[in-house]
């Protein structure tokens, strides 16, 4: 299904974000192309949450971003999915997956029980990433892995023309993460959305990005995920020292080990 | 057709449906049902608040109300109208900040609490007479609600249940995940306000009947004392509307018979329901 000719799914156009006073992101020029896999890597600070959040439109910033609709998915703004890197929400809420699912299915409050179009909708969502086990579990019980499942679950329901996905297997144990991107890559592999992905493990983006964006407050190197992983961009991005270490020969999991990391961290609105 | 006309057949209701010695004098009547619709109202809108981590900010808005009793005084306009519009300014301004700074919430919540209390004391030591009228804001005086008020007060509960039908589901999805929620399509930013604003009208509201000093404990005691044992949001919800409303009859008929400050008493009952629930908690693991 993938359009020929790579159709844009988002340009992004000279795009820049200020918080307070700093310069976050500057000069920002990037595609995402339809259909493909898209990482966006770089060192902690970078600005790679922040770009997710100005996709979103939940921080301010200049330049332009563009969504460009393909034909073949139908009139209207396109659809975007969001995997949040972590829910910031209070684990003692009472609020169970069902609660969760049907806060955006139904119409009528949840504290007047669930209709059973949403009960329908949560359960073959879940069904598809494999968790309708958890339904009637409280949000705040669930695993890392779990929650991650959950929300991208709720993210691919609306089946989205863009899926953004922040750090998705951070957080997570090594198994939980094999079957996250598992998942991600059957569904992706079947319904065809663009997917951009920011992620610190390499070996993540090896296997599963056609395309990478290097980010570190401006755009490094954007290309073929071949092309751009090379020592050079990686010494460009993460400063001299860093290399690629892998856990054991039997495993492909590497990850990116940079210098000492400078005590910057990239906050939620960051 | 006058106000008493008006619920003079609710009052003969509750005579029937209430036939105990506390509820008999006519006071004692308003008293009821002024927290029959307070109660519920505050504990209503206490589920989304305590799942937004958002008690400081009530607590600052009730605080505001010192100042805004201060300031209709200072100018002549009822006293009521200027704190409901001065708590609705303090929510809306604290919204905003908060929106725009980098600052963590209980910080931009801490400046302002602290900046309406001075404003405040600063008015009320410049205008001696004052001291004496603020008494019934600062502890509640819910036997002297007039009729009208009584009025404004159900208008208030049926205000927030049509606010809350409409936007409880997505107000919810933006205490899980701001961005997540907004990626689902949910107006983030104005939703935002319309629900400090309607805090800072149950607040402003709640203040009549217990108070500045423990009107938090109306929205925030029966939202905690529910999810202590809650498993969904259905319990969750039903639970503390319930806990409101019985603590608030409780709480009234003690402060009767006791002679205790009604909504000092009516607190207390909602501190004990948290107090047990938090024991079973305890015992069956939540």
């Amino acid at each position: 299904m993938t359009a020929p000719g790579h159709h844009h799914t988002l340009e992004i156009r000279n795009l820049s974000v200020r918080a307070g006073g700093t310069e976050i992101l500057s000069g920002i020029n990037a595609d995402i192309r339809c259909g493909e896999v898209t990482a966006l890597v770089g060192p902690n600070g970078a600005g790679k949450t922040t770009l997710l959040l100005a996709i979103l439109g939940l921080v301010p910033y200049t330049g332009e971003i563009r969504f460009c609709r393909a034909a073949e998915h139908g009139e209207g703004a396109p659809r975007i999915g969001y995997v949040p890197q972590r829910l910031d929400f209070d684990r003692n809420t009472p609020m169970t997956v069902l609660d969760f699912f049907a806060l955006s299915s139904q119409r009528y409050p949840v504290i007047f029980g669930h209709s059973a179009r949403s009960r329908r909708s949560a359960r073959e969502s879940l069904t598809r990433v494999d968790a309708d086990h958890l339904v009637s579990r409280p949000l705040g019980k669930l695993s890392g892995g779990e929650l991650q499942r959950i929300l991208l679950a709720l993210a691919l329901r609306d089946n989205p023309d863009i899926l953004l996905l922040d750090e998705p297997v951070s957080g997570v144990d090594l198994s939980g993460e094999a079957l996250f991107c598992d998942f991600l890559g059957k569904i992706h592999s079947e319904t065809r959305f663009s997917l951009l992905l920011v992620s610190h493990d390499l070996s993540v983006v090896g296997r599963h990005a056609d395309r990478v964006i290097c980010l570190n407050r401006r755009i490094i190197c954007q290309g073929a995920t071949t092309e751009m992983l090379t020592p050079e961009n990686l010494e460009a991005m993460y400063g001299s020292g860093a290399h690629l270490v892998s856990h054991g020969p039997a495993e492909e999991h590497g990850h990116l080990h940079g210098p000492p990391a400078s005590g910057e961290s990239e906050g939620k609105k960051g | 057709m006058t106000v008493e006309s008006l619920l003079a057949p609710l009052f003969s209701a509750m005579g029937h449906l209430l036939p105990f010695g506390f509820a008999e004098p006519l006071f004692m009547k308003r008293a009821i049902v002024a927290l029959l619709c307070v109660a519920p109202a505050a504990a209503a809108v206490g589920v989304p608040l305590v799942h937004f981590r958002m008690a400081f900010f009530s607590d600052a808005i009730g605080h505001s109300a010192f100042t805004g009793v201060a300031i209709g005084v200072l100018l002549g306009v009822h006293p009521l109208l200027t704190m409901v519009a001065f708590g609705l300014f303090v929510a809306w301004a604290i919204t905003l900040v908060k929106g725009r700074t980098e600052l963590s919430p209980d910080t931009v919540i801490g400046v302002f609490f602290s900046t309406v209390i001075a404003l405040g004391i600063a008015v009320i030591s410049a205008q001696k007479g004052l001291t004496r009228n603020l008494q019934a804001y600062l502890y509640g005086d819910l036997l002297a609600v007039s009729e009208t008020e009584l009025l404004w007060m159900a208008a208030l509960l049926f205000g927030v249940a049509a606010y809350l039908f409409l936007a409880f589901n997505r107000i919810m999805l933006i205490g899980v995940h701001e961005g997540f929620a907004k990626s689902m399509g949910v107006p983030v930013r104005a939703l935002e306000i319309s629900f400090a604003l309607v805090v800072a009208l149950v607040v402003t509201t709640a203040i009549r009947a217990v108070g500045i000093l423990l009107v938090t404990a109306l929205l925030v005691v029966p939202a905690a004392s529910a999810r202590n044992i809650a498993r969904g949001a259905v319990s969750a919800f039903w639970g503390a509307v319930a806990i409101a409303v019985a603590s608030g009859l409780s709480g009234i008929a003690a402060s009767y018979y006791l002679d205790t400050a009604t909504g000092a008493t009516v607190v207390l009952f909602a501190a004990a329901f948290f107090a047990v629930t938090a024991m079973l908690k305890g015992i069956f693991g939540g």
